[in-house]
Formats: structure tokens, sequence, C-alpha cells
């Protein structure tokens, strides 16, 4: 044999130790799983960032890792995610076990038949759920209301409600996020006497406030840097994200609206084609266990969703709504808004900005 | 003599079919992943964009030209389809114009740091569009640098909106962009010969007419290969748009991911479906009349 062909050469010795390595390495891996994965494995489709984080360090490590689950994490926005549900739509076994949506995604991927109606007798702390969290296809989590936002340098008199904000004197001092032109549009209908399935008054009242040269912002946190940069002064936002601004120094206040705060509810479904429905049920009695609730009151301004969990009262000033505001809070009419999303869109786009 | 002749042949036909076969071994797995990632998607698109939005299923089967005749026929989509096609146009000229001379020099110079020259180039791409297009927005907030800068030496009392303007977007997509033209341009310049140029000068031409007679037409393929590629890119465009474009400002492409996000598939499908069309129809257009108009 040519020295050439001895050094590229493989022996039935080599394949034997390679194949053992292999089998040795396998071997190993699999023991350790098999700890990791004593109760199983779940899937859960989230937005990333803050709540990504908080999800694992006040539900998945404290409540699910540390009893045996292995949890592992799909971060996208919702758009992608309801995408990825509705294409998966014909499998029989999903790639996710729980998905994080809103309640109006909630409500939409329910009605396109890709989720399952919610078992509560499989929740053990679902005794303690607020109402109207439950949802017949989804779990609320969390909840805020949108308030009447106010830099009290930039704008001195206090708004009470809506009306006040949506008041062509501000002019360019009125600041509106593009995002949130659902919210937005039951926002000023309620203003102007309309309600959540009578959204005419309101684009009425929003014309208006373009003529006035209201502000439009893309995003929360571009509609955050103009609040900061005081280019205008007034507008509307969830009660949690004001105190995460409070919190970033933003010279910012908040102040519930008299036509009752609109609701904004963030929760979890279960996909139809859910690989482990076992873990899916339980990633939600874990996020509705109350040291869960608490910690994300704590972390992110957000209202806890079950009645057990305990908020310090200076917190609950700060981001909690009075007994006779949270029995005000306004729901944005699901059915209305998934019929006539497009069409709102539409006329946001073309007529509001355009 | 004949055996001697059919036996030829037989040696050139076996190894013609040699040659097929690594030809076909090579092109082989590139072809496969272009069809499965590429061709197959698309077909799928173009099937959805016939399909019909209920809003409560979303998507129901079915066989309609609907959505393009939506999209046509709404003045609204019709802008929006304008202003993506005069964005692109537009970044594609400045990028012609600014990058042929950063091109030229780095083709032509002799300097040691050349290699330094081109990584510098090449550095803006090391970076996400997101991030890059952030960056632009520190520089073009009411607060940012250049606001700072225009008021703080008086050329302004107020702040000039920059952002969220189609200049920005403008600014934005050429520095994405330029990179990909320069290099293209660059590579192709330094294979022509620098005697070629000297030769049109000892005849007596102007600079201008040497770059008209002589460079542009030799630089033709890089030409053609750089705009089309910043073309491409420029009518594509999402996050400098998006973040720099504001609400206000909308192109093809963030118009496709907000139809995809309230669920309008056959919409949003008919709208990219329609954006890949003309992309494909511009670049092929425009690249056959330049080749035509300057190859001769």
């Amino acid at each position: 044999m040519k020295e050439q062909d001895k050094k590229f050469s493989v022996t039935r010795r080599h394949v034997l130790q390679g194949a053992a390595a292999i089998a040795g390495t396998a071997a190993l891996g699999s023991s350790g799983r098999a700890f990791a994965q004593d109760k199983g494995k779940i899937v859960i489709g989230t937005w990333g960032g803050d709540y990504a984080r908080l999800l694992n360090k006040n539900i998945e490590q404290p409540l699910l890792i540390a009893n045996g689950w292995e949890v592992v994490q799909d971060q996208a926005g919702d758009p992608q995610r309801r995408s990825k549900m509705l294409a998966e739509k014909r499998l029989p076994r999903g790639t996710t076990d729980i998905q994080g949506l809103s309640a109006i995604n909630m409500y939409q991927m329910h009605a396109a038949e890709v989720t399952d109606e919610i078992d509560y007798s499989r929740l053990e702390n679902a005794q303690y759920l607020l109402p109207s969290m439950k949802y017949p296809f989804g779990v609320g989590h969390i909840y805020s209301g949108k308030v009447a936002v106010y830099n009290p340098d930039v704008v001195p008199e206090a708004p009470k409600s809506y009306k006040d904000v949506f008041d062509g004197k501000h002019g360019d001092k009125l600041g509106i996020i593009d995002i949130q032109y659902q919210y937005t549009m039951v926002a000023a209908a309620l203003a102007a006497g309309g309600s959540p399935t009578n959204l005419d008054p309101g684009k009425e009242l929003l014309l208006e406030m373009r003529k006035a040269g209201c502000r439009i912002y893309p995003t929360n946190e571009a509609f955050a840097q103009g609040l900061k940069a005081n280019e205008f002064g007034i507008g509307i936002m969830w009660k949690a994200r004001t105190v995460q601004w409070q919190n970033a120094g933003i010279n910012v206040k908040s102040v519930a609206p008299t036509e009752g705060a609109l609701a904004y509810v963030s929760g979890f479904v279960i996909p139809k084609n859910a690989p482990n429905k076992d873990g899916s049920y339980a990633y939600m009695d874990a996020m509705l266990h109350h040291s869960a609730q608490e910690n994300f009151a704590i972390d992110m301004g957000y209202n806890p969703t079950v009645t057990n969990a305990k908020v310090a009262p200076d917190l609950n000033e700060r981001i909690g709504f009075t007994d006779e505001q949270i029995k005000n809070l306004v729901n944005l009419d699901s059915e209305y808004m998934t019929d006539h999303d497009v069409e709102l869109k539409e006329w946001w786009d073309k007529e509001f900005k355009g | 003599m004949t055996a001697t002749t059919a036996g030829m042949h037989s040696v050139a036909r076996e190894r013609r079919r040699r040659n097929g076969l690594s030809a076909a071994s090579l092109i082989g797995p590139a072809t496969i992943i272009v069809s499965i990632g590429l061709l197959i998607p698309i077909v799928i698109l173009f099937r959805y964009s016939l399909n019909q939005y209920v809003p409560r299923l979303l998507m129901v089967e079915a066989v309609t030209i609907e959505n393009y005749v939506k999209f046509f026929s709404d003045e609204y989509y019709w802008n929006v389809f304008l202003t993506t096609v005069r964005v692109a146009f537009t970044c594609t000229l400045l990028c012609l114009v600014l990058g042929f001379p950063l091109a030229y020099v780095l083709a032509r110079t002799q300097t040691r740091f050349k290699n330094l020259l081109i990584m510098m180039v090449v550095l803006p791409l090391f970076v996400g569009n997101a991030v890059r297009a952030a960056g632009w927005m520190t520089l073009f907030g009411s607060k940012g640098f250049l606001n700072a800068v225009f008021i703080g030496i008086g050329l302004v009392d107020q702040p000039v909106q920059i952002m969220f303007t189609e200049t920005a977007v403008i600014i934005g997509i050429i520095a994405v962009n330029l990179p990909f033209m320069v290099l293209t341009l660059q590579s192709v310049i330094e294979g022509i010969d620098r005697s070629v140029e000297e030769a049109a000068f000892s005849l007596g031409a102007s600079p201008w007419a040497m770059f008209r007679r002589v460079l542009w037409p030799l630089a033709l393929p890089g030409i053609i290969a750089g705009t089309i590629l910043t073309f491409i890119l420029g009518m594509n465009a999402y996050a400098t748009p998006v973040l720099l474009g504001g609400p206000k400002f909308t192109m093809m492409a963030p118009l496709v991911f907000g139809q995809m996000q309230l669920g309008n598939w056959p919409f949003g499908a008919a709208v990219s479906f329609i954006l890949m069309v003309t992309t494909l129809i511009l670049t092929a257009t425009a690249g056959y009349w330049m080749q035509k108009r300057y190859r001769r």
C-alpha cells in the first residue's frame, strides 16, 4: 500500500472506534435530556423582548422547569406567529403548544378554527380567574387600560376623558400611534358619542384632529420618544406603558377616561394541533399562579387577571384601576373588529393618514 | 479508417456525456435549492393571490382576479406602487452616480491601503438594515445630530423635518445599497485594461469622451449588474421605509406585511406578486435596453 493510500484509509478498527464514540455521545445526550424532560417539552409562541424574558423569569423557571418541564420559546411578533398557526392549520401536529395573543387576535384565530376551546376544568387556578378574562377560546394573562396620557409641561390642564384628548385645541400637541389604529378609532368613537360597534362618529372626530395638525407616530416607542422630546403633550396609551415610561424618567401622567378605559388583554390560546396539550394546560395554570401574576405586576406594570394575586397598595395605585374604573372598562367588540378590520385599516391608511 | 473515425466519435460522445454529468452535478444542488426555496413558494403565493378574503375565515379557496383589480383600480395602492418605483429608481440612479467614481478610484488605486479602502466600503454591510436605520434616526430626529448642528450654526431656528420624509428614506436606502453598486462596478472596472484609457487620451479624447466612448461601454456589464442589484433591493426595501419613512409613507414591501398582518393573505399575496413581476419586468427591460443601446 502506498504512503498516500495509508493516510486516508479507514480500517475496521477506526469504524468501530467511531461508532462507539457516536453511541457514547448519544447515550450521554439522551440521559441528559431524560433528566430535563421529566414531564415533556412545552413550546410556547410569544413576543420577544421583555415579555419573553419575564415569562421565563416569573413562570417558566420557578413553576415549570423546576417541576421537570422543558420549555422552549418560539419568539416572534404576533402577525408572524398567527401566520404560522394558519399555515400549520392543516397539519395533524403543529409546532407550538401554546400561543400568546391579544384578545382580538385570540378571537380571530378561534374564528379561523385554528385554536381549541379551553377546558377550564383542567386549570386549577381557573377558580381565581376574573370572569371577564375567561374567554371560551383563550385565557387572559394580564390586562391594562387605555388611558389619557399627558405631559404637564406641555399640556398643563389634565384631561378627564377621551373627549378632552381628542380636542382640536391641542393642534400638533396631540400624538397618535399608527399601530394602535383599532384602539384609537374606538377611543375616538367613545369620545364622539359612538360605541365599540359604531365608529363613524370617531372617524369624523379623527379627521378633525388631522386637520388640526395632530402628529402620527409609527410605534409605541416612537410615541414615547416624541413625548420625551416635548414634540407633543397629550395622547392615549396603556396605563402599564405609562408606568414604564415614568420609570424611564419621562414626564408623563395618566388619567382613566370618564367614558371608560378601553381594556387591553394579553392572553394565551392552544392551537388545535398542539403536540403536547398537557404541557399547554400546565403552562396556562402556571401563568395564572398568584406568584407569577404578582411578579408581572411588579416587573411590567400590567394588572393580574386572578383574584388571589396580591399587589402592594402603592404599586396598585400606579398600575391599577379603582373598582369603579374596572367596572367601567370597555372591551373592544372582537366580532365587530374581526369582521371590519380590513375596512377600518383601509380607512385609517387612505382617509386618516393619506 | 471508418472504424477509427467511429471510435473517435464514440470517445467524443463519451467525453461530452461525462462533461454533461459533471455540469449537472455542479448546478444540480443549487437548482434544487432554488426550486424548493423560491419557485414553489412563488407558485403557492400566486395561487393564494387568486383566493378570496372572508373576515372570519381569512382565506377561502377561489379563482378570482379581484385582488389584482382592487390593487390597480384603487388610487391609494397605485400611489404606493408609483412611490416604490420612484424611490427605487432615484436610489439606483444616485447609487450609480455616487458609486462609479468611488469604484473607479478603488479599481485604479495602487496604494497599499487598497484592501482597507475596500473593507471600509463593505463595512456597513456588517450591520443589519434596521440597526443602520436606527443610526439614521438619531441623526435625523428633531433633537438629532443634524438639527442640533443646523440650530447650533444658526442655519435654522426650528428643527427641520427630516425624519418621516421620502428624503430620509432615499438617504437610508442609498446607504444600504451603495456598497453593492461600488463592489460590482469595482470588480468590472479592475478588469478593464488601463492602456485602452491611455490610448483614448493619446488619440486626443477628453476625459468625458474617454468615459463615454471607452470606459462606460466596457464597464457596462458591471453597470447593468450593479443597477439591477440596487434596483431590486430598492424595490423590496422594508426596514428603511418603515423606520425612516414613518406612518404616512408607504412602499410595497411594508404594504405586503401590513396585509399579511391583517390576515388578508390573498391581497397580500397579490401585492407581493405585483411587486415581484414589476421588478422582474423593469430590470429585464432596463438591462436589455442598456445592452442594445450601448453595446455595439
